[in-house]
């Protein structure tokens, strides 16, 4: 009997992702630019043989190349967040999922391509070149998702065996989507983001992008332990009352939000999310339509939370104690120049500027009651509609969840990942900014609430892949939510759907 | 770049970080930031010590700057101030930060304590705002911001929070001060003053306390220091950054620019008492800005409304005022320059000043237009402050004795006067008093009686300990910290002096003698006594008559002015003629007085 991943690289490896890998393997300069930096190449094998040494627990990883999304610092890789105002920093400490990884015996493969600071649904707004998708549409190249773009396109082209994304309103999710692999973000607080570098910190989560959903989860169960380091760390006590209360496998209770219906859904991912209820269905699982009806507030709120956040913890880039600095004279109080304006306006990128601005304009004291606080209780609502969902009780919510099972609930949610197949980098270019926001349209709630989700692909069917060239993309992604801290819950859902498939 | 040898994490640093707690340990030690920073080229250089003024000679400066003022003002000035005084009444608000008495930093285990002169090196990742670095709430410090909340009467609240101040300096690393905006720790306290805490009897009332409301006192970071070096360069010293400090916002309740100064005064007091703060206001431990607006009396000024309290004019705020002096000062300044815009018809306007020591006139920083939208924002990284009420009560009754608790206590057991007893209190830290205490316990333990009264001999132990050892110390020029006296020597003296074997006169000698001579080539007082054979060899009646009329006899001329003219103050002439011409320990000068009363009033 085959593996259910050697079934997946099967089906999912095409002619073309072959010939990029090859060609990956054998010049960095052509691996898509889903690369930032590689370890250094004088000590070649050693050094790599070297990191393997340092494992200290006996794990899955071992040997296992795993390649950290630039906006995770490490100690031997410079950390840029692809951004001009952090170039070339090096970081004296790793995070402490880099830590864990190489305790678990990984080696730390490369550091990849992102929006900047993980801002964008593209991998384009960087300031180390777009990525590519390894997809393409009558010549023009794909979206590759963001904002861990790079990472997607590292485990799509197998220049990595995994790879660490961060995911603050889909980041993880909608490339794993666009680039036919899986991506999972954890619930909020279960992995440490000590040393994450902070775009939106009540949101950011640190995420895991693989091969299938065996080798995600392998990945997350290394990483999932509380950290003193970070403030926002589930102590050990919640985790130990999620880990009782996770809904058991077998048959699933399937939640079909009806928001999630919308216009914009393309024809072919509207099919493929059908056939893949259905094939659901059969296979002897349930489907309940429910209603999470702040679902259309819930990306404008994202969207007003996130860049306040980012305006917040984006200050701390003025080029004093590291990082890019103008070479003229800046911040000189004498001379009536404007503290760091010139640094940080040739340091940041178009749409880093545009949520900084935005941000900073939602916080101020005319505007932060009318949008600020307003967002904060749009988030509150999404909170409260995915809790009237499920059949778990939110373990954040009530410390004695024994007898508040809802039996009208369901045990996961799911959606389709994105409203659309990948668009052309094109087609990018042409969106406004507003219009690119709307790809984030169903990862973002699952985000506000800091739920568990996972983004993984199935494959387009003949008739959905009706009109797409060969060199275009061959699957789509589904979403899987489940309740807060049912992790397990949510990555035994996504096998299940996995499994339809390969 | 001059390459500088950094100066590793003191050795203070390690008793810093056990006392905190950190139980994986992973937290990049403040050391390696430091080497990091250096490794960034930035410049690690000696700071230079900042010498600390002494109060005193800044006072004396300061009235030497008045008095040369109030000349070329033709002295005139304050009598027209005054008579404006009846029309406008004046309102102030008063906002102090205190750095509070730590181990650590707010939110990292670098080192609070220490001043050894050399930059950056009590700096965690967090302190220099390093990426993906994030703030580690730590414990003990809430400590010390519990006492002073407890100590001014404040309601500690039981959930707390932390937001972000936003606003851009090199001094802030994050780009934002992390304080208590939404929601303070301590809320609705009180401070009570008394006229011997400085408050004018025309503020007073009548009454004898006045009120002054404390609005909130939160928790938030202090900045890193810069140091200017002319023309351009300007060094950055971030072992001070993430600092804890306590903001007391008091609420428009005074007055007066003495009363100002008084509340300032009394709440470093109260702070020190509870070990909530490290240092003195001049020493930069303590800063405090004022809110300041003037109204017609009986009217509602401009309807202004602060802190719930409504009625008032549009004030202005003075920032960063760093003595007792300069608060005082700034507010008379203020007030004159808000009565001058008003009576001339004028509008105060809502804006940002400043003062510098010495300066007549606040000057103009920033108006409203100018004024930083701060853009406070609750932090996400930071759970809420919970603090339960069994840690309150545990701190409250623990606290040490405030001031005015003390004060109180010495009046009663010693019976001091008021004024002694805060002069007492007040001087050197509170050395005095405890040496006081100390001397009364053994002044009473060598006359081994308990049944003697004890506020007799608190009133002879604190009047030698406030004048005669203050008179010494100052004729001899020394200073308390190098009087090596011991409380068991004076105490030897004043048992001596009690019990009337030695007279007040050799008792003073004594002391002096104590005094010039260094502790390890001094004798016991007995020895002294016995060598000096100072012990009283009291005269009988008839030798103190014989003696006086000698005395009398030599002096007619002042026997007539006694007399005949009936001037009774030369009768203490006799007397000292007296005690001077008497052999040593021999003339009591109560009984010479007895006898000359009686020789030379018949």
């Amino acid at each position: 009997m085959l593996s259910a991943r050697s079934c997946w690289r099967n089906a999912s490896k095409t002619p073309y992702r072959h010939a990029r890998y090859i060609v990956a393997a054998e010049g960095r300069h052509d691996s898509l630019d889903a690369i930032i930096s590689f370890p250094d190449t004088q000590s070649g094998e050693g050094a790599e043989e070297e990191q393997h040494g340092q494992a200290t627990i006996s794990s899955g990883l071992a040997g296992k190349s795993i390649a950290v999304k630039d906006n995770i610092v490490t100690k031997d890789l410079p950390t840029t967040a692809a951004s001009r105002i952090l170039a070339g920093y090096a970081s004296p400490f790793d995070a402490t999922v880099v830590k864990l990884l190489r305790q678990h015996g990984a080696a730390i493969s490369s550091k990849t391509n992102l929006d900047e600071f993980g801002m964008g649904s593209h991998s384009q707004n960087t300031n180390a070149g777009p990525v590519l998708s390894p997809y393409s549409r009558n010549g023009l190249p794909l979206s590759p998702g963001g904002s861990s773009g790079g990472s997607a396109v590292a485990v799509a082209t197998e220049q990595c065996w995994a790879a660490l994304g961060t995911d603050t309103g889909g980041s993880v999710r909608l490339p794993a989507a666009y680039s036919g692999v899986v991506g999972f973000k954890p619930s909020y607080g279960l992995l440490s983001r000590w040393g994450v570098i902070q775009y939106a910190n009540s949101l950011d989560t640190v995420g895991v992008l693989a091969q299938s959903v065996e080798d995600a989860r392998q990945v997350f169960r290394s990483l999932d332990v509380f950290d003193a380091e970070d403030p926002t760390s589930l102590p050990v006590s919640v985790r130990q009352r999620m880990r009782l209360q996770n809904s058991g496998s077998g048959q699933l209770r399937i939640g079909v939000p009806k928001e999630y219906n919308i216009q914009e859904l393309s024809s072919s991912v509207r099919s493929a999310y059908a056939r893949t209820l259905n094939a659901l269905l059969a296979a002897g699982h349930t489907l309940h339509q429910i209603s999470l009806p702040s679902t259309r507030r819930a990306l404008s709120a994202y969207y007003v939370l996130a860049p306040a956040e980012a305006s917040s913890n984006l200050a701390k880039y003025d080029g004093i104690r590291y990082g890019y600095r103008t070479s003229g004279p800046d911040a000189l109080p004498k001379d009536n120049l404007p503290l760091y304006a010139q640094t940080r306006g040739e340091g940041f990128g178009e749409e880093v500027k545009r949520r900084i601005l935005l941000g900073a304009y939602t916080l101020s004291s005319e505007a932060i009651d009318n949008y600020f606080i307003q967002a904060q209780k749009v988030r509150r609502l999404v909170q409260q509609d995915f809790d009237r969902v499920f059949a778990q009780s939110n373990p954040l919510l009530h410390a004695d969840t024994s007898n508040s099972l809802n039996a009208e609930g369901v045990d996961i949610i799911l959606t389709p990942t994105a409203p659309t197949l990948p668009p052309t980098v094109e087609e990018v270019k042409r969106q406004s900014p507003v219009e690119s926001y709307m790809n984030d349209v169903f990862t973002v709630p699952a985000s506000l609430a800091g739920l568990p989700a996972i983004s993984v692909s199935v494959p387009l069917s003949g008739q959905e892949r009706e009109g797409l060239d060969e060199h275009d993309v061959n699957s789509v992604g589904m979403q899987v939510i489940g309740q807060f801290g049912d992790d397990e819950s949510v990555l035994a859902a996504a096998k299940v759907v996995e499994d339809l498939y390969y | 770049m001059s390459n500088v040898t950094l100066r590793l994490a003191p050795a203070t640093l390690t008793r810093g970080l056990s006392r905190i707690t950190s139980p994986t340990g992973r937290i990049p030690r403040p050391c390696i930031v430091s080497k990091w920073l250096q490794s960034r080229n930035l410049t690690v250089v000696a700071a230079p010590i900042q010498e600390a003024i002494p109060l005193r000679k800044h006072l004396k400066d300061e009235a030497k700057r008045k008095r040369a003022e109030a000349k070329s003002n033709g002295g005139t000035k304050p009598h027209a101030k005054d008579s404006r005084l009846k029309k406008w009444e004046l309102t102030v608000g008063i906002e102090i930060h205190a750095e509070l008495n730590t181990a650590c930093k707010l939110f990292s285990s670098a080192s609070a304590e220490g001043t050894d002169g050399v930059a950056n090196t009590r700096v965690a990742s967090f302190d220099a705002a390093l990426p993906g670095a994030q703030p580690h709430f730590q414990v003990a410090t809430l400590l010390p911001a519990l006492r002073a909340a407890i100590a001014l009467d404040c309601k500690v609240q039981g959930k707390s929070g932390w937001d972000r101040k936003h606003y851009f300096h090199w001094d802030q690393p994050n780009g934002y001060q992390i304080t208590q905006y939404y929601e303070p720790f301590a809320k609705d306290g009180v401070l009570r003053l008394h006229a011997s805490d400085g408050v004018p009897l025309a503020d007073l009332n009548g009454a004898e306390s006045i009120e002054i409301g404390i609005k909130q006192i939160q928790m938030e970071q202090d900045t890193a220091k810069t140091t200017h070096h002319r023309p351009s360069t300007y060094h950055i010293d971030y072992s001070r950054a993430g600092h804890p400090l306590i903001e007391i916002i008091t609420l428009p309740h005074v007055h007066s620019p003495q009363t100002a100064a008084a509340v300032v005064r009394k709440i470093q007091m109260v702070l020190r008492s509870v070990d909530a703060c490290v240092t003195g206001m001049e020493l930069g431990g303590l800063r405090a800005d004022v809110n300041v607006s003037v109204r017609e009396r009986g009217t509602e000024g401009t309807g202004s409304s602060y802190s719930g309290v409504s009625g008032l004019g549009q004030r202005t705020e003075i920032k960063n005022l760093s003595s007792f002096k300069a608060v005082e000062d700034a507010i008379v300044a203020e007030r004159g320059r808000q009565i001058d815009v008003l009576e001339a018809g004028g509008v105060i306007e809502g804006e940002t000043r400043g003062w510098t020591l010495g300066a007549t006139e606040t000057t103009r920083l920033r108006g409203k237009e100018g004024e930083v939208d701060y853009r406070y924002m609750p932090d996400a990284d930071l759970p809420p402050l919970v603090i339960g009420q069994d840690l309150v009560e545990h701190l409250r009754s623990t606290l040490p004795e405030l001031p005015s608790e003390t004060v109180e206590r010495v009046r009663n057991l010693y019976g001091l006067s008021l004024k002694d007893a805060k002069t007492v209190f007040d001087l050197d830290d509170g050395d005095r008093l405890e040496f006081m205490e100390e001397t009364i316990e053994s002044v009473q333990r060598k006359l081994g009686r308990t049944d003697i009264d004890q506020l007799e001999i608190g009133k002879l132990v604190s009047n030698w300990i406030i004048h005669e050892l203050g008179g010494l110390l100052t004729t001899t020029e020394l200073n308390w910290e190098s009087m090596n006296v011991t409380p068991g020597e004076l105490a030897d003296v004043l048992v001596n002096l009690h019990n009337k074997h030695i007279t007040a006169r050799v008792a003073k000698q004594l002391l002096s003698t104590l005094i010039e001579t260094p502790a390890s080539a001094r004798s016991s007082v007995e020895q002294l006594i016995d060598d000096g054979k100072l012990r009283l060899r009291p005269l009988s009646e008839e030798q103190y008559q014989a003696f006086a009329a000698q005395i009398m006899d030599d002096n007619p001329e002042m026997v007539v002015a006694v007399r005949e003219k009936g001037q009774k103050g030369k009768i203490m002439w006799f007397v000292g003629q007296m005690v001077r011409r008497g052999e040593e320990g021999t003339v009591e000068p109560e009984k010479a007085r007895e006898v000359f009363d009686k020789l030379l009033v018949v």
